[in-house]
C-alpha cells in the first residue's frame, strides 16, 4: 500500500475500495482498513521506565514504552525477521560498511521532517557521549555520513554485521533535540504512533495518538498510559478489576486464576531469553570441565520445567534461542545422575561444597528453582550453598570472582547474538564475569561478526558445538512470555521479546 | 510512703497472674515448646523439595491428611517447615528484644539520671541513628559482614533500642523530680540505690509492654528483611521467609503466607497477654 | 528556656552533619558500583569504568564530598542516577503523596488507636477490653503486605468498592492508609490503655474524685493528658516508619512515595536520591523531635530543663 497515497484519497472512498479489495483477497480481518481510533488503553508494566531517552537506557520496559513515541531504522517481527521501519531498505556494501536508504513523507510530532540529518545526529550522539547507556555498543563505528537527504552511510571501524540489529532498538531522533537536551527530554519529541503528554517518575506514562503516523491504520486508540507496577499480585488484581488491559511478566503459578477471571485471557509465546548458570572459570573447582558436567548431568531440567515452571519453558538444544540467526540443533542434555556419581568419583570430588550467588528477584521463579537444583546437586554429593544478594553486591562478587555459580540468563533483545558472545565467550569481554578463555571461539565470534548471514552461520554453528561440549554454562530453558490481557482487546500479539507493543491494538 | 511499700511484695507471684495473662502466657510455651520438639511433632523434612506435590491445600480445605497444613511452593510440608521455622524466628527475635532492651534500658537510665552533656550526646546519636531507614543499615551491614544470623540479631536490636531508651529515659527525668525520691537523696542514698529501689521499678511497667510489642515487631522486621535479601537465606525455613515465600502466591495458594501469619499473630497474642499480666501484677500501685 | 532552645538547635545541625557524612561514606564504601546498575549485563568493563567515571565516582572521597557540599548550599542535590533528572525534584515529586498517606494514617492511628486504648482502660476486664486486645494484636501481627493484598483482593477485585492501586484520587488512599496505619494503631491502643490504667489510680485522680468532679471529666481531663508523654514519643518515632518506613505498603499498592524511592535507590546505588531523601528526612525528623521534647515541657510541667 503506497504511504503517500493515503492523504489524497477521501476517507470513504478509501474504505470502499478497501472493502472490495478485502472481499477479493478473502482476508479474515479487515486490519488496515480501519483508520479511525477510539478508546483508551492501560498497560501495566512490571519494570519502571527510568529515562525518556532512547539511548540512554537497556531495559525492556522502556524499550516498549519509547516505541510507541519513536521509530528505529529497521523493526523486528516477533520471528526475529528484520523488517523496514524509517529505513526502507539497507544492504552491507562491504563489511565494515553499511548503506540505508531512508523512508520518505514521514514527520516527527512537530511537523519538521524525518530525513538523513536525524540519523547522523542521532547515531553520532550515541557513539560520541560516552555518558549514555547504549554508547559502548556505537564505539566500533567509525563515520557517519549522509548521501543525499534520504540515505546514509555508516562505517566501523570492524566488521559489524549485527548494527541492524542493534539499530531496532535506537530510536531515531530530530536533530533539533541537540540544542538543548535537557530540556527536549522533558518533552520529547519522535516519528511514532503515540505523542508524549506527561510522565510521573516511576509511576506512569501518558501518550496521546499521533494522528500523522505514516503507518496506516496506527494507533487505533485516542490514549495510551502506561502504568509502572512492580508488585505481580497487584499487577495482576489491577487487570482482574478491570483497570488496566494488559500485563507482563505473568508466572506460571497465576495462570489458571487469571483465566479463571472474568474478562482476562492468557497469552503465552516461547521467548528469546535462556535462563543459564554460569561458572567462575577461572577457580577451583568448577574451573574443572569434569565437575561441570557432572553438575549438568545432576540436573533433571526437565522436571524444572514441567513441575516448577508448570511447563512454562522449553527444552535448550542451542545457545542461541530458535529464529536466531545461528540457532542450530545440537543433542539435549540428559539427566543422568548415576553417570554424576560416577565422574565424580573418578575425577575425586568426594566433598564437594559450591556457592551458588543469586541477584534477589532478578528473574521470576529463580529462588524456587536454585532450592530444587540444591536438592538434585546434593543427591549426587554436591553440597551447595545458595547466597541470595541484593542486586549489586551479587554483581561485585561476581566481578570479583568470589563464586562458584551464578543465576543469571540473556534475552536476545536485539535479536541477534553477536552481543551475547561477544560479551561471554571472549577474554576481554568475560574477564570480570565468567573468566572464559578460547582462543579459537574467540577467533569465531570475530568472523562471525561480517554482514554475510551464510557465513555467520557456520561461524556460530562451529562455536556452538565447542561450548555444548565444554559446558561454560549450564542452560536450563528458554524461558516463555506470559501476558495476561483484557478479553476487550484486539490484535494483541504476545511478543517474543517481552515488549509490550500496542501500536497495532484497538479496544472494544 | 517509706522505701519498702514502694518495693513490690515476691509471694508466689506467678499465682497472682489475671486469667488473660495466664492463657497469655501458656500460648507463649505451647509455641515455644512446639517448635522446640519440631523433630517429634512432624516426620516431614522441612527442606526436601517434592514436586508432585506443590502447593496442596490444607487438610479439610481439599487437601490430605498427610500434610495438614498443606505444602508450600516446593511441595515441603509446612507443618514441618512452620516448626522448625518457629525455633529460628522466635530465637533470634527473642535474643533480639534481650539485646535490644538491655542497650535501650541502660543508655536510658543513664542519660535520664546523668548530666545534661551526656544525656544531649545519647540522644544526639539516638537522632542520627533513627534517622537512618533500617532498611539501609542492614543493606550496610549485610553488605560488609554477609548475611548471618549474627548479623540479623544486630540489625534487628539496632532498630529496637532507641524506644526503650526514651521511654526510660521520660520516666526518668518525671520521677527524679517527685519528692519522695529527692528526700531519699537528701537522706543521702547514692544514685545506684535511688535507680534501683525507685526509678527502675516504675519503668518496669512501660518497658514490658513495649518488650511484648517488640516481640512481634522483631519477627515481623525479620520477615521484611527476608524479602529483601537481609535475613535467613533459603532453603532453611524461617517465620520470615515463609511469608516472602508466600507472597507471589497470596492470589492462588494463600495458605503459604497466612499460616506463618497466623503463628505471628498467636506468638503477639500470647506476648502481649502475658506482658499485660506481669504489669499488673508488678505495678505497686494497682 | 531560650538557652535551651538555642542549645537544642545547635546540636540538632550537629546531628544534621553527622547524618550527611555518614551517608555519604557509607553509600560510597559499601560494595556495589551503580555504574554496573545502569548498564546492561552485557557492557564491558571498559563502559563500566567510564560510566563511573562520568558520574564522579573515581574521585577521592573527600573530594566528592566537598563537591556535594558546595552544591548542596547552592541548591543542587545531584543528577539521580536513574532517572537523569534532578535528585530534588525527582524527591519532591514524591512529596505530595507520601505526606498524604502519613497525614491519612497518622489520622487512622491516633482517631482509631486512642479511642481503642481509652474504651480498653476505661472498660476494664470486660468483652470491650479483650475486643480491643484482639483488634490490637491483629494490627501488631498481620504483615504489611498480607493485608495490603488481602484488601485489594476482597475490595478491588472481589467486591469492585474500590481501585486497586495507584495514586489518582481520594480513593485510592483509603486501602494504603489503613493498611500503613494498622500497626501503629495498635500500638497506640496498647500504650493508651497502659499508660490510661497506670495513671487511673494515681493519687492526684483519686483526689480529683473526691472533690466531687464527674468522672468522665476525671478520666479525659487529667489521664490523657498525663498519658500524652509517652504517647508522643511513640508518636514521634513514628513518624519515621510512616514517612520512610511505608516501603512496602507503597511497594503494594503501587503508590509513589518517597519510602519506596529510598530503597530502590539503595539497591539501585542511585547515591543523589539516597542523599537527598536522607538529609532531607533527618532534618524532619531533627525538627518534630525538637518540637516533641519541647511539647514535653508544656504538657508536663514536671519535666524542666535547667
Amino acid at each position: 500500500m503506497p504511504e503517500h497515497a493515503l492523504p489524497s484519497v477521501g476517507r470513504r472512498r478509501f474504505l470502499t475500495l478497501s472493502a472490495a479489495g478485502l472481499a477479493v483477497a478473502g482476508l479474515p480481518r479487515p486490519s488496515h482498513a480501519q483508520a479511525r481510533r477510539s478508546g483508551e488503553l492501560v498497560a501495566g508494566l512490571s519494570e519502571r521506565m527510568l529515562t525518556l531517552d532512547p539511548a540512554n537506557h537497556y531495559s525492556i520496559s522502556s524499550t516498549s514504552v519509547h516505541r510507541h513515541m519513536f521509530d528505529p531504522l529497521v523493526d523486528v517481527t516477533n520471528d526475529s525477521k528484520f523488517v523496514p521501519a524509517l529505513a526502507e531498505s539497507w544492504r552491507p556494501v562491504n563489511n565494515t560498511t553499511w548503506r540505508f536508504t531512508l523512508r520518505k513523507g514521514v514527520t516527527f510530532h512537530d511537523g519538521t521532517p524525518f530525513n538523513a540529518d536525524s540519523v547522523v545526529f542521532t547515531l553520532r550522539r550515541v557513539k560520541e557521549n560516552t555518558k549514555l547507556i547504549k554508547s559502548f555498543v556505537y564505539q566500533d563505528l567509525d563515520s557517519v555520513e549522509k548521501d543525499g537527504d534520504h540515505a546514509v552511510v555508516v562505517t566501523s571501524k570492524r566488521p559489524f554485521g549485527s548494527l541492524p540489529a542493534h539499530l531496532t532498538m535506537l530510536g531515531m531522533l530530530p536533530p533539533s533535540a541537540g540544542k538543548n537536551e535537557e530540556a527536549f527530554f522533558q518533552k520529547p519529541i519522535g516519528t511514532g504512533p503515540f505523542r508524549f503528554v506527561s510522565w510521573t517518575h516511576g509511576d506512569n506514562i501518558v501518550l496521546s495518538a499521533n494522528p500523522r503516523y505514516w503507518k496506516p491504520g496506527q494507533p487505533r486508540v485516542e490514549k495510551l498510559t502506561f502504568r509502572f507496577i512492580p508488585e505481580l499480585s497487584t499487577r495482576a488484581a489491577a487487570l482482574r478489576a478491570g483497570e488496566i488491559h494488559v500485563i507482563d511478566r505473568v508466572t506460571p503459578d497465576l495462570v489458571e486464576t487469571l483465566k479463571g477471571s472474568r474478562g482476562v485471557k492468557v497469552f503465552d509465546v516461547p521467548a528469546v531469553e535462556a535462563q543459564r548458570w554460569i561458572f567462575q572459570l577461572g577457580k577451583e573447582p568448577v574451573k574443572d570441565q569434569r565437575l561441570r558436567q557432572a553438575i549438568s548431568l545432576a540436573v533433571d531440567r526437565n522436571v524444572i520445567i514441567k513441575e516448577l515452571l508448570l511447563g512454562y519453558g522449553r527444552p535448550v538444544d542451542s545457545p542461541v534461542p530458535p529464529g536466531l540467526i545461528g540457532h542450530t540443533s545440537l543433542p539435549p542434555k540428559v539427566y543422568d545422575p548415576e553417570k554424576a556419581k560416577q565422574i565424580l568419583k573418578q575425577a575425586g570430588y568426594t566433598n564437594v561444597s559450591i556457592d551458588f550467588v543469586l541477584m534477589k528477584d532478578f528473574y521470576p521463579k529463580q529462588l524456587e528453582i536454585t532450592q530444587a537444583v540444591a536438592a538434585m546437586l546434593g543427591e549426587v554429593g554436591i553440597k551447595v550453598n545458595i547466597k541470595n544478594l541484593e542486586i549489586a553486591t551479587a554483581r561485585e562478587q561476581r566481578s570479583a570472582g568470589t563464586y562458584d555459580m551464578f543465576y543469571s540468563g540473556w534475552a536476545h533483545m536485539p535479536h541477534d547474538p553477536d552481543w551475547y558472545f561477544g560479551q561471554w565467550f571472549t577474554k576481554a569481554g568475560s574477564e570480570k564475569l565468567t573468566r572464559y578463555n578460547n582462543p579459537r571461539v574467540e577467533q569465531l565470534i570475530a568472523e562471525g561478526r561480517v554482514p554475510d548471514p551464510k557465513v555467520r552461520q557456520a561461524k556460530y554453528e562451529e562455536l556452538e558445538r565447542i561450548l555444548w561440549d565444554e559446558e561454560p554454562e549450564i542452560w536450563l530453558c528458554y524461558t516463555v512470555a506470559i501476558y495476561g490481557v483484557s478479553d476487550r482487546l484486539r490484535n494483541f500479539e504476545a511478543r517474543r521479546d517481552y515488549y509490550v507493543l500496542l501500536g497495532d491494538v484497538s479496544i472494544a | 510512703m517509706s522505701a519498702a511499700a514502694a518495693w513490690p511484695e515476691r509471694r508466689a507471684p506467678l499465682l497472682r497472674l489475671s486469667p488473660p495473662a495466664l492463657v497469655g502466657g501458656a500460648l507463649l510455651a505451647l509455641v515455644v515448646l512446639a517448635s522446640v520438639l519440631a523433630p517429634l511433632l512432624s516426620a516431614s523434612d522441612p527442606l526436601k523439595p517434592s514436586f508432585s506435590r506443590r502447593l496442596a491445600p490444607p487438610w479439610g480445605l481439599g487437601g490430605t491428611a498427610a500434610h495438614v497444613l498443606g505444602t508450600d511452593n516446593l511441595g515441603r510440608d509446612i507443618l514441618a517447615r512452620l516448626l522448625h521455622g518457629g525455633r529460628l524466628s522466635l530465637a533470634l527475635a527473642a535474643t533480639s528484644v534481650l539485646l535490644a532492651a538491655g542497650a535501650g534500658i541502660l543508655v536510658g537510665v543513664v542519660a535520664g539520671s546523668a548530666g545534661e552533656r551526656l544525656d544531649a550526646l545519647l540522644m544526639r546519636v539516638a537522632d542520627v541513628q533513627l534517622a537512618f531507614p533500617v532498611i539501609m543499615l542492614a543493606i550496610a551491614i549485610v553488605a560488609v559482614v554477609g548475611t548471618s544470623p549474627a548479623a540479623l540479631v544486630g540489625v534487628l536490636a539496632l532498630s529496637g533500642w532507641v524506644l526503650y531508651a526514651r521511654t526510660v529515659r521520660a520516666s526518668v527525668l518525671t520521677i527524679r523530680r517527685l519528692e519522695y525520691v529527692e528526700a531519699a537523696y537528701t537522706l543521702g542514698a547514692t544514685d545506684l540505690r535511688i535507680i534501683a529501689r525507685h526509678i527502675l521499678p516504675n519503668t518496669i511497667a512501660p518497658i514490658l509492654v513495649i518488650g511484648s510489642s517488640q516481640f512481634a515487631t522483631m519477627v515481623l522486621l525479620e520477615s521484611g528483611l527476608s524479602f529483601l535479601g537481609m535475613g535467613i537465606q533459603a532453603p532453611r525455613p524461617s517465620w520470615g521467609l515463609m511469608l516472602a515465600e508466600g507472597r507471589d502466591y497470596l492470589s492462588n495458594a494463600w495458605w503459604l503466607a497466612t499460616i506463618p501469619g497466623v503463628a505471628i499473630s498467636l506468638v503477639v497474642l500470647g506476648a502481649n497477654l502475658l506482658g499485660d499480666g506481669l504489669r499488673d501484677l508488678l505495678d505497686p500501685r494497682g | 528556656m531560650r538557652t535551651y532552645v538555642v542549645r537544642r538547635l545547635w546540636q540538632s545541625a550537629l546531628t544534621l552533619v553527622g547524618v550527611s557524612v555518614l551517608v555519604f561514606v557509607i553509600l560510597r564504601v559499601v560494595p556495589g558500583d551503580p555504574a554496573k546498575m545502569l548498564l546492561p549485563e552485557g557492557a564491558p568493563q571498559s563502559a563500566i569504568e567510564e560510566l563511573n567515571r562520568q558520574l564522579g565516582l573515581q574521585e577521592p572521597l573527600y573530594v566528592q564530598y566537598g563537591l556535594f557540599v558546595q552544591s548542596v548550599f547552592r541548591g543542587d542535590f545531584g543528577q539521580s542516577f536513574q532517572y537523569r533528572a534532578p535528585a530534588l525534584q525527582v524527591v519532591t515529586e514524591r512529596l505530595m503523596a507520601t505526606v498524604q498517606l502519613a497525614l491519612a494514617a497518622m489520622l487512622i492511628t491516633v482517631g482509631v488507636g486512642v479511642s481503642l486504648g481509652i474504651v480498653a482502660a476505661v472498660r476494664r476486664g470486660t468483652g470491650y477490653d479483650y475486643a480491643s486486645t484482639v483488634l490490637a494484636v491483629l494490627g501488631q501481627s498481620l504483615p504489611n503486605f498480607w493485608l495490603g493484598i488481602m484488601l485489594i483482593l476482597l475490595f478491588g477485585v472481589a467486591l469492585r468498592w474500590l481501585p486497586t492501586s495507584g495514586f489518582e484520587s481520594w480513593r485510592h488512599l483509603i486501602l494504603p492508609a489503613v493498611t500503613l496505619a494498622a500497626f501503629p494503631m495498635a500500638l497506640v491502643a496498647r500504650l493508651t490503655r497502659s499508660s490510661m490504667l497506670e495513671i487511673l489510680g494515681r493519687d492526684f485522680i483519686r483526689t480529683g474524685r473526691a472533690k466531687g468532679l464527674a468522672e468522665r471529666a476525671v478520666i479525659l481531663r487529667h489521664a490523657l493528658r498525663n498519658a500524652a508523654v509517652p504517647l508522643l514519643t511513640v508518636l514521634g518515632l513514628q513518624i519515621g516508619t510512616l514517612l520512610g518506613g511505608a516501603v512496602i505498603t507503597e511497594s503494594v499498592f503501587a503508590w509513589p512515595g518517597m519510602g519506596k524511592l529510598v530503597v530502590d535507590a539503595i539497591f539501585f546505588r542511585d547515591f543523589p536520591v539516597v542523599q537527598t531523601v536522607l538529609i532531607l528526612s533527618a532534618t524532619l525528623f531533627v525538627v518534630i523531635n525538637l518540637l516533641v521534647d519541647l511539647l514535653y515541657t508544656v504538657i508536663d510541667p514536671r519535666i524542666r530543663y535547667s
